[in-house]
């Protein structure tokens, strides 16, 4: 038997050409039994997320059945697959089962260290089950993967730190704040990151959030979405005191807000913290607000490189987590090759 | 009236009582300003991430302060009892009794500004670590 994986992913193909060959979610089941049986396949599995497809297989050794795999996504989605040969991987045996581990631990994502895949990867392996096309040999591969992947998080550091803006935002403020369910957070500007963090923080259960921008309808707009409050722009700074976040992402060409305002605002404030985040460029907020005591400002630099540090601390991490890797697939490879020895291969 | 007396020990387990909660309050102070140097210079590295927020280190050395503070207190009545039965006067100038007061007159100072809303966070932190550095001193010099 003859163990694989027929694969397009996000370093090998762009998105415009992963999507024509993902599967819908409601069609797996279906699919891995079509599958099964057009290609001849002893086991298949197939793993579609929005940075890979790939099917994992068991065949016998008579004839290669990759070729057969590649045809079927081809015909399935009705394109030519010579035109998509080159952006295609496949790899078999102890090259696959390592590959499927780092998978599964998020090691080959686009964002190393991403917990999203390991729930990706269960899913993939409960649906395969449910369309029996799954047998000894990848049961015991995916329990493996997924033993692995858990391994690995809790035994290194790949999981560790926030690994974009909107996160990084949301740790410190919890750092700064507490439980940020009863915070209120006021919004000025409209951007894009802005519009991200608000939708983050909602995530976290912060009910209060009000919106102000020098054009209301667009304060409205994005209000109307988050279920916020919005409010003329001239009226912002009234509503600072009750803050206990604020977001800038305004396009003024100077600071809308100053240190000798913020001063005069945390007596009314009772000197409760407050964290302001400035996603504008050029600056809103006049940097010397945060020499200001109880008061927390950072700007999208900040927060950036944040994130940048996170993704070094992970890029060392890697080194450990493929030693584990490589001591599982080893475990797997005896086990498989004492399979193959008992079936007289 | 001796050592025997029950206000000497009602002292000497208050006082040891209300060290214990502000050796608390001091640690969370130093955590406290720790984490606000490190968000203040934006540095949220491993060290960062591993230790509590300030939200829970400024609530841990508000409660601290808030629960021994009242200790403390009856530890200095007691002992002014006690001092009186023994000496036949409460107060005598001994170094002992002028760093207790001192420190319960910070602590007084603390709580005040804490409950008044004129200063939290940093601030607070500074002064419950001068306190801890009053405790530090009164027991070198019980020593000696």
């Amino acid at each position: 038997m003859n163990l694989m994986v027929v694969g397009i992913n996000h370093k090998t193909a762009p998105v415009e050409i992963r999507e024509r060959f993902s599967f819908a979610a409601k069609r797996i089941v279906e699919v891995n039994r079509l599958l099964k049986e057009s290609a001849s396949l002893e086991e298949n599995l197939i793993l579609s997320t929005c940075n890979r497809v790939e099917i994992y297989a068991v065949a016998n050794h008579s004839k290669d059945h990759a070729g057969d795999i590649e045809n079927f996504l081809g015909s399935f989605h009705n394109l030519d697959i010579s035109d998509y040969k080159n952006k295609f991987y496949v790899y078999r045996d102890k090259e696959a089962i390592e590959h499927l581990f780092k998978v599964a631990a998020g090691l080959d994502s686009m964002v190393i260290g991403e917990m999203e895949i390991l729930g990706q990867v269960k899913r993939a392996y409960q649906e395969a089950r449910e369309s029996r096309t799954t047998g000894k040999i990848l049961n015991k591969l995916f329990e493996n993967a997924l033993n692995t992947a858990k391994k690995i998080r809790t035994d290194t550091g790949i999981t560790r730190g926030a690994i974009s803006v909107s996160s990084v935002a949301v740790r410190l403020a919890r750092k700064i704040l507490g439980q940020l369910r009863d915070k209120k957070v006021l919004i000025i500007g409209t951007g894009k990151v802005g519009e991200g963090l608000v939708l983050y923080l909602k995530k976290e259960g912060i009910e209060s959030v009000i919106v102000t921008n020098r054009t209301l309808e667009k304060a409205q707009d994005l209000a109307a979405r988050f279920a916020a409050t919005a409010i003329p722009f001239e009226d912002f700074r009234g509503r600072m005191a009750e803050t206990d976040i604020i977001i800038t992402s305004t396009g003024a060409p100077h600071s809308i807000i100053r240190k000798d305002e913020v001063l005069s605002l945390m007596p009314l404030r009772k000197q409760r913290p407050l964290f302001i985040i400035d996603l504008a460029v050029p600056r809103d907020v006049e940097a010397d607000v945060n020499k200001i005591d109880n008061v927390y400002l950072y700007d999208i630099d900040d927060l950036q490189k944040t994130v940048d540090e996170t993704k070094v601390f992970r890029e060392n991490e890697l080194d450990s987590c493929y030693k584990i890797v490589g001591t599982s697939s080893e475990k797997f490879i005896n086990w498989l090759a004492s399979e193959r020895s008992r079936n007289g291969e | 009236m001796t050592n025997h007396s029950p206000y000497f020990t009602v002292h000497i387990i208050t006082i040891y009582l209300s060290y214990i909660a502000f050796f608390a309050a001091s640690v969370a102070a130093a955590l406290y300003l720790i984490q606000d140097n490190f968000l203040k210079n934006k540095q949220t590295g491993i060290i960062f991430n591993r230790l509590p927020g300030l939200f829970f280190l400024d609530k841990l050395n508000y409660g601290a302060i808030g629960s021994g503070f009242p200790i403390l207190t009856l530890s200095i009545i007691s002992g002014f009892i006690w001092a009186k039965h023994i000496r036949g006067a409460c107060w005598s100038y001994d170094h002992r009794e002028i760093y207790s007061i001192a420190l319960w007159l910070i602590y007084v100072l603390i709580l005040h500004v804490r409950l008044s809303a004129k200063m939290r966070g940093r601030k607070v932190a500074q002064l419950s670590l001068l306190a801890f550095c009053i405790i530090i001193f009164s027991l070198f010099s019980s020593c000696r």
